[in-house]
């Protein structure tokens, strides 16, 4: 008898283990549901997270690589940045006389490249890319200035001396607290004034600028660290 | 049938086996707990690998000086709709600001607090801004930024 009900005993045990575990392992209809849910709502979510991930950036930089799919640039703030190009990417160039691709691109190209960046993979899939030139901005003091060939010499804080030529087409600007921002000439600009050149460099002398437009300012002298570095020059 | 034939049983056990069958179920009881310790342990929650560290490192001042600016209009690498940009920022009372795009520019001074509000017009495409602030005894900083004019939906 106590055999009997020790075997009851055990067969009571064996189906409390299996249905525990049994339970445990096959989902119920409850908890598809809610795997369903929980599936839909991560997608919502991941959806969501892609479209504030992606944002439309223009960015300007010079070419460092080129391959069929991507482009490798080095832009304003000197980072390196990579461009996807696709089959809907457009290629401009104003040189460019027939059809210009990504096989016309070419190392040390200044592009600039308008698209989409993806803020997770920080890169930009390319919608334009163009073939630019920006213009160049030069901003220091004046170290000398030759009346005859009209052209301005410009010490910079990092102690570049720069040629500045000035045209017939050059917009000349002074700005003073009386006077305020007015249209001046070649012939006011005087040694040591802080003066901004603005306009576009020399094929053949990257220290020689043909200016389209020139602010200076003649209360204001030029940077103090622009004359430590004109007196190590003439050391 | 059976089931009263156990209870006839149990009531006929002595005490000792009562207990000992008590034991038995603790220890089955057990048994299945552990297992099903065991199979939740088995289970797995997917880690998030996607996490990624950036550090960022802010592009704006090119040279320390004892004047400072910031810049709170335009945003670098900025995509605009308009040919007029409104540039605005904050910087020494005294200095002098000047903006500076490829085909305008304008030279102004700064309110009381510092700060500063222009437009400018932009050529349609990339455009390099760029806002100098100059104090009065010649030292200055810059910051440039990448502003792009375009009517392209993509």
């Amino acid at each position: 008898m106590i055999k009997k009900i020790l075997l009851v005993l055990l067969i009571v045990n064996c189906y409390l283990l299996i249905v525990n575990v049994a339970h445990a392992a096959t989902p119920t209809p409850e908890d598809s549901k809610q795997a369903r849910t929980d599936q839909i709502i991560t997608k919502i979510a991941s959806l969501t997270a892609q479209l504030k991930l992606v944002e439309k950036r223009g960015i300007i930089g010079t070419v460092t690589a080129v391959t069929n799919t991507q482009i490798t640039i080095t832009d304003t703030q000197n980072n390196t940045r990579f461009i996807d190009v696709d089959e809907l990417t457009k290629f401009i160039s104003p040189a460019a006389k027939g059809s210009f691709g990504i096989s016309d691109i070419t190392k040390d190209t200044t592009v600039g490249i308008l698209g989409l960046y993806n803020k997770e993979s920080r890169r930009i899939l390319a919608r334009f890319v163009n073939v630019i030139t920006i213009p160049v901005i030069i901003h220091g003091g004046v170290s000398a200035i030759d009346s005859e060939n009209f052209t301005i010499n410009i010490a910079t804080e990092d102690g570049k001396q720069m040629t500045v030529n000035v045209e017939n087409l050059t917009r000349t600007y002074s700005y003073t607290q009386g006077d305020d921002y007015v249209r001046s000439g070649f012939s006011k600009i005087k040694e040591n004034f802080n003066i901004i050149a603005i306009g576009v460099l020399d094929i053949k002398n990257e220290n020689k600028l043909t200016a389209t437009r020139i602010i200076f300012f003649p209360e204001i002298p030029s940077n103090p660290k622009v004359n430590s570095a004109l007196e190590k020059v003439k050391k | 049938m059976d089931f009263y034939r156990i209870i006839f049983a149990y009531r006929s056990m002595k005490k000792e086996k009562l207990i000992l069958s008590f034991v038995a179920v603790f220890f089955g009881l057990l048994v299945a707990g552990i297992a099903f310790y065991l199979f939740q342990t088995t289970k797995t929650v997917p880690s998030d690998t996607n996490t990624k560290t950036i550090s960022l490192v802010s592009p704006t001042p090119t040279a320390s000086s004892s004047i400072s600016l910031t810049l709170d209009r335009p945003k670098d690498e900025e995509v605009v709709n308009s040919k007029i940009l409104v540039v605005s920022g904050k910087t020494a009372s005294n200095a002098v600001v000047t903006v500076i795009t490829g085909s305008s520019d304008d030279v102004i001074t700064p309110s009381l607090e510092g700060n500063f509000s222009t437009t400018v017009n932009l050529d349609h495409g990339q455009n390099i801004l760029e806002v100098i602030s100059i104090a009065p005894n010649g030292e200055s900083i810059t910051i440039k930024k990448t502003v792009t004019y375009s009517l392209e939906e993509f």
